[in-house]
């Protein structure tokens, strides 16, 4: 290797000993994450299997109602919340930037804090299984159960647990579409891109547009449980169905979350074993770009029993027999690759083979539920576990097998055992199907879900067990490949370069991989380069594209544009660090602590947890380097420091912003739906006492002070890129002071008017929006506080300004935030 | 082991019932038949090794995979959307209303009567052949369903609001009603006995229904009295007006106790009175174990003489 | 070496024409008729609906977005299928000329209209079919 060689390796390198914890490269996050979401997998299959048990025979005392519900809330939240969701997120992190010829992800720092998150919430979630208090209201927690009938710390284990781990979820969904979108090879324009990264890129958008619901559903239920607010209390004008409506506008986007990153595993697959280009790919992005948007409009078909009139019933029926349609395109362009191609069999195309079979029959049962009069006696039972179980197993869990087989190569540089993996093949597809095909005639015949156990008489004992047997089979495949995936490989030689002779850009990496991520950043000029191009391999390895070096021993990547992917900026990335990792756990102990009620050490672990990330962000991000222009290779000279819109950081605070709106939203759609479903909302009174409103008069006065808090905080932008030091200072200050204002006044108004959130849902409503408004208007503050520090401390100036220009992105959203907030309020619906 | 009452959605007994079982066949056979062809193509696509033309295979992706799908798909709709108003329609005024409301983890049954009045029963539900029934259900805790599936549909119990449900049983005989929606511990143990009968039969059964309890004079009264069991059940016409408890008026003529978890024996009524928490974990009623037996003898012969 | 990729070597590189929220304006448009559908719908069925009222108003309301829906879908269809039959015809795996990539997003965004129409008919079905709030 050449001395620019040893220069890149030396920046890349992983830290070595206890420090190989600091690491933040996407190839050891990655692989982190992807071996965490397993083993919770396997924990949750565990659980499964004790379901199982308990179900085998009628009658069954084995487990006691309270531990089963334990153990199936669990095993629904696990598979859900920490197994498919983070494995997908876990692949992307290990793959997309090698699809992409990207040395790493934008932000590495953040994909390691949120892996720290995820580790520390997921443990915490289950582990309370173990201590005899889990969550034990489904894993849908339908209020008021779980609100008024559970007034353990079950709930908020659920709540506080996972909300933080979904807030790591949309960490990662940030990263991955601004890795999309700007980290990809030059000339790898739109539509060039591997449909993995089409497929991620939806996925990652409909993460942070269906957490933030369920983000302020969680919020709303854990002020219900800790301070009593009673927006899901009906006998105060709550309404439960609210909590209904949050969840499943989550949750049904969740399901083609996890389904639609393990079909871009497929669609990498096929290719590769077809030995031809994917049939259709503009078909494909239709598809996933397509069932993206339909999945949205799904979500009421998990509530077509509650009740609704048959029109609303109607309208989410049709949407979900629509989103057939792109489901039905993939699936047909994945079997025309294949009769275009000479395919080569081999395990990992049983398992796609596998899973479209299995899937295919989910999908056509799904076709049938979304047929309101069938829901109507098919939900909520057995039925319904058989169907979501052949989409999950099928469109997630066989294609991720699948895909283990495929990239098990890439990551250890061995091959799994083709014999081994016939058996498991016929061992997991024989278990799978004895298993949940009895379920949909056992659901017919009228056994509802989530029973601890069953009488006998009625016909339920036979395909029970059944099922159990098949449980086990299923279990014993996942047995015999874990045993395939651990066991010594030492004695076998490592794979060649490239071993499935596959076209896309990942497979360039060297057998054993290096840390670099690729030896330089190639320009792309087909979908499948190393099929297309000529001497693409030797070319990279040799150095002749782009970054072959390391010159300031910095870690560089590229970031190109977003339609063209034309090169704009030599983007450095932070290297390793332990930061994330306490910046996580501090944030843990926050959430943690407070589902305990131990406030004094929840506060300690929050100023802790500020502490860290203002000192993450300080000293890794928004660098002013050494000079302005890089020479990246091929006589390119690119900007090393880049603000504004063509900024990753930029993107990133966009997109943040764009999840932080919807949960506003939700709250919002709260506030108004109380008003649809109420024949008078607010009531003149309630309980014998007059419902009061916040006035009219200081939230609008909040709003006005807001308006000019943001035009000071423009001022302010344009002041520091004049550079007119005093200027700028003065227009900070202003700002603060401004915002100050604006948070006080929208809580005076309240205040000065007596509004007791505990009264009614009304009250509550108005308290939840004001409250949210003031802690993203303090957010706001501090933020303009680090800038003028940050100045102040000569890390940014004039022309280096990403600081204040992200920060300004932001403070458009808050004027959104605090405008919303005190017009709603104040105007709608009017209480004097 | 008896066999049970049916639960099944394929029972047939029910207008509704028999609407969704023959969308569910024509569905089934109509999902095999695309099921097999789409398989049946990617299997040859996998085994067989020749290349095919490229642009056929288009025609594929379109015609199989877009086209069709959407035709398919709009009839189906079409069919499922035609069913929803009559499903969805009330019942004709002057049908029978019976008010249902779930608590943790029984059913409270109102039977509305012509006259305007209002009679009270728990955990069985009779109901008139080949006639609509309305009927109104809301919960007094948590969110059960309400669901006959051999009748017809179910439908949520949500606390704040009243849903409605109209259904038309079609067969005389005896099914089982079961909560489906997840409500607790109990969740599992909240069944309910419906029986289909001819209106005379039924009009019997409900002029039965209004009459108060007889036998103050049993011994059996005394040990319900004594042992403060009025303090949750009412029996009309004795002193006993609980409410949080299911109606024992009638309870002797019940086909099952516990909400339809044992059968309505004299060994069985024993064995759920002594041991109540271990026969359904999570319910609201104590286990009476000190009971002597002299008293529980009395008690549960006073109980079955309620009919 | 395929003919694409001959037809690439000779190209002149050019920008895309349309920028990447170009197809999203299809299944937006699907999104806004839906909601608005949908909210209009469960409000007047919540606050103004009575037994025996004819809904007429409501089903007015849902024909005008329609309306206005399924003629801005068509124009997007249109200007996309436009945009993508500029170029040359798809060759046999619709392998886009590398520095002719107008025809992807136009294609993509098409197809993705065409589904939008498909999805949008389908609400206005269930207008056509339930009549009535129950």
């Amino acid at each position: 290797m050449d001395e620019r060689g040893e220069r890149l390796l030396k920046a890349w390198e992983t830290p070595k000993g206890w420090r190989y914890w600091s690491a933040v490269n996407n190839s050891e996050v990655g692989l982190w994450y992807t071996l965490t979401a397993f083993a919770f997998f396997l924990f949750g299959g565990v659980l499964a299997l004790v379901i199982r048990i308990q179900l085998a025979v009628p009658e069954n005392d084995w487990l006691t109602p309270e531990q089963y519900n334990q153990v199936f809330t669990m095993h629904g939240s696990v598979m859900m919340f920490l197994f498919a969701v983070p494995i997908l997120e876990a692949i992307s992190i290990l793959l997309l930037p090698q699809m992409m010829g990207a040395r790493d992800l934008p932000f590495p720092r953040l994909s390691a804090y949120g892996f720290w998150c995820f580790l520390i919430g997921g443990v915490f979630v289950c582990g309370s299984l173990f201590f005899g208090v889990g969550p034990r209201g489904g894993w849908f927690m339908y209020p008021p159960m779980t609100t008024e009938y559970q007034t353990d710390v079950g709930p908020d284990i659920w709540l506080l647990g996972l909300s933080f781990i979904e807030v790591a979820s949309i960490a990662a969904a940030v990263e991955l579409i601004v890795g999309a979108l700007k980290c990809r090879p030059p000339g790898m324009r739109l539509n060039l891109i591997p449909l993995y990264a089409w497929y991620i890129l939806v996925v990652a958008v409909m993460i942070l547009f269906a957490f933030p619901p369920l983000i302020a559903g969680d919020l709303l239920m854990e002020l219900e449980r800790a301070l009593d607010w009673p927006f899901f209390d009906a006998d105060r004008g709550g309404d439960p169905l609210l909590w209904q409506h949050l969840f499943w506008i989550f949750g049904h986007p969740e399901v083609y979350i996890v389904f639609l990153p393990s079909i871009a595993l497929v669609a990498m697959i096929v290719p590769t074993f077809a030995r031809t280009p994917m049939a259709g790919y503009g078909w494909i992005v239709l598809a996933a770009v397509g069932t993206g948007f339909l999945s949205f409009g799904l979500w009421v078909h998990h509530m077509f029993t509650t009740g609704l009139p048959g029109i609303t019933i109607g309208i989410f029926s049709a949407a979900s027999e629509a989103v057939a349609i792109p489901t039905g395109v993939q699936i047909f362009c994945f079997i025309a690759t294949l009769l275009i191609g000479r395919v080569t069999k081999s395990v990992c195309l049983l398992f796609v083979l596998a899973g479209l079979a299995t899937f295919i029959i989910g999908g056509l049962t799904g076709v049938m539920v979304a047929i309101a009069p069938f829901d109507y006696q098919a939900h909520d039972t057995y039925f319904i576990v058989g169907h979501l179980h052949y989409v999950l197993v099928g469109g997630t869990i066989f294609p991720i097998i699948a895909g283990l087989y495929y990239y098990y190569p890439f990551v250890t540089g061995k091959q799994l055992s083709e014999r081994l993996g016939m058996i498991t093949f016929w061992l997991m597809l024989v278990g799978f199907n004895v298993a949940f095909f009895p379920m949909h005639l056992t659901g017919l015949i009228g056994m509802p879900r989530r029973v601890y156990t069953y009488p006998s008489g009625m016909g339920f004992e036979i395909p029970n067990l059944i099922s159990t047997a098949g449980a086990f089979v299923l279990g014993a495949g996942f047995v015999v490949l874990l045993w395939d995936l651990v066991r010594p490989k030492g004695g076998q030689p490592l794979v060649k370069r490239n071993i499935w002779n596959a076209g896309t850009l990942e497979w360039i990496a060297e057998v054993p991989d290096r840390p670099w991520g690729i030896r330089s950043i190639p320009i792309i000029s087909t979908r499948y380069p190393l099929w297309e191009q000529d001497n693409l391999m030797s070319d990279v390895d040799d150095g002749k594209f782009y970054l072959p070096d390391a010159e300031e021993g910095l870690r560089e990547t590229l970031v190109t544009s977003t339609v063209d992917a034309e090169p704009m900026q030599c983007l450095r990335v932070p290297g390793p660090t332990f930061l994330t990792f306490f910046a996580a756990l501090f944030t843990g102990g926050v959430f943690i602590f407070s589902t305990y009620h131990w406030w004094v050490a929840a506060g300690v672990s929050g100023a802790l947890s500020f502490i860290t990330i203002l000192i993450w962000l300080w000293t890794g991000t928004a660098l002013i380097p050494e000079k302005d222009n890089k020479d990246v290779g091929l006589g390119l000279s690119l900007p090393i420091y880049v603000s504004g819109p063509s900024a990753v950081g930029w993107w990133a605070m966009f997109i943040t912003m764009l999840g932080d709106m919807t949960a506003f939203v939700s709250l919002v759609f709260g506030y108004f739906f109380y008003w649809t479903v109420h024949e008078q909302f607010p009531p003149a009174e309630f309980d014998g006492r007059e419902i009061i409103g916040p006035g009219t008069a200081w939230p609008l006065v909040s709003v006005g002070l807001g308006v000019v808090a943001w035009i000071a905080v423009i001022a302010a932008r344009s002041s520091n890129r004049s550079d007119r030091s005093g200027w700028f200072y003065s227009m900070i200050g202003g700002s603060v002071l401004l915002a100050i204002g604006s948070a006080a006044a929208l809580v005076w108004g309240p205040i000065t008017a007596g509004m007791d959130p505990t009264h009614h849902a009304y009250s509550a409503a108005v308290c939840v929006l004001v409250l949210w408004t003031v802690v993203h208007l303090s957010v706001g503050v501090v933020m303009l506080v680090y800038c003028a520090a940050r100045r102040l401390a000569g890390r940014m100036d004039a022309r280096h300004d990403a600081d204040i220009v992200n920060v300004t992105l932001c403070w458009h959203f808050l004027l959104l935030t605090v405008a919303v907030t005190g017009s709603v309020i104040a105007l709608f619906p009017k209480v004097s | 082991m008896n066999r049970l009452p049916s639960q099944s959605t394929l029972e047939n007994a029910g207008e509704g019932a028999r609407q969704v079982a023959e969308l569910f066949y024509a569905m089934t056979i109509g999902g095999a038949v695309i099921w097999l062809i789409v398989i049946g193509l990617a299997v040859y696509a996998i085994f067989q090794p020749t290349r095919h033309n490229a642009i056929k295979t288009r025609l594929l992706v379109i015609g199989g995979g877009a086209v069709f799908p959407t035709i398919v798909l709009t009839g189906l709709l079409s069919y499922g959307l035609a069913m929803l108003p009559d499903l969805q329609r009330p019942a004709p005024e002057g049908s029978q209303v019976i008010e249902v409301a779930g608590v943790r983890w029984w059913w409270r049954v109102t039977y509305r009567l012509p006259t305007g009045d209002r009679i009270e029963t728990a955990n069985e539900i009779h109901l008139p052949v080949n006639e609509a029934v309305e009927f109104k259900l809301t919960s007094e805790d948590v969110i059960h369903t309400f669901w006959i599936p051999s009748i017809g549909g179910k439908v949520d119990m949500i606390p704040g609001r009243e849903n409605r449900l109209k259904l038309f049983p079609t067969k005389v005989g005896h099914y089982r009603g079961v909560c489906a929606e997840f409500c607790g511990a109990a969740h599992a143990q909240m069944s309910f006995d419906v029986i289909v009968e001819t209106r005379e039969e039924f009009d019997k059964w409900l002029s039965q229904l209004q009459t108060p309890a007889a036998g103050q004079s049993h011994r059996g009264h005394a040990v319900f009295a004594g042992r403060g069991c009025g303090a949750c059940h009412s029996i009309r016409g004795t002193s006993s007006d609980g409410v949080v408890g299911p109606d024992l008026t009638h309870v002797g003529s019940r086909r099952s106790i516990g909400a339809a978890i044992l059968p309505n024996e004299p060994a069985n009524l024993k064995h759920w009175i002594r041991n109540t928490c271990e026969v359904k974990p999570g319910v609201e009623m104590p286990s009476f174990e000190a009971i002597s037996s002299d008293e529980l003898d009395a008690l549960v012969d006073y109980l079955g003489s309620l009919r | 070496m395929s003919k694409p990729m001959e037809r690439h070597a000779q190209s002149e590189p050019r920008p895309m024409r349309q920028q990447l929220w170009w197809i999203a304006l299809g299944p937006s448009i699907w999104a806004v008729h839906f909601l608005a559908c949908y909210l209009t719908a469960a409000i007047w069925c919540e606050k103004f609906a009575s037994a025996g009222s004819a809904n007429s108003p409501l089903w007015w309301l849902i024909g005008v977005y329609s309306v206005i829906a399924l003629v801005g879908l068509i124009v997007v269809s249109v200007m996309s299928f436009r945009s993508f039959r500029r170029g040359d015809p798809p060759v046999s795996y619709d392998f886009d000329d590398p520095h002719e990539r107008t025809p992807f997003l136009g294609f993509t965004a098409y197809l993705l209209s065409l589904l939008s129409i498909v999805a949008t008919l389908f609400t206005v079905l269930v207008f056509l079919l339930v009549r009535s709030c129950d």
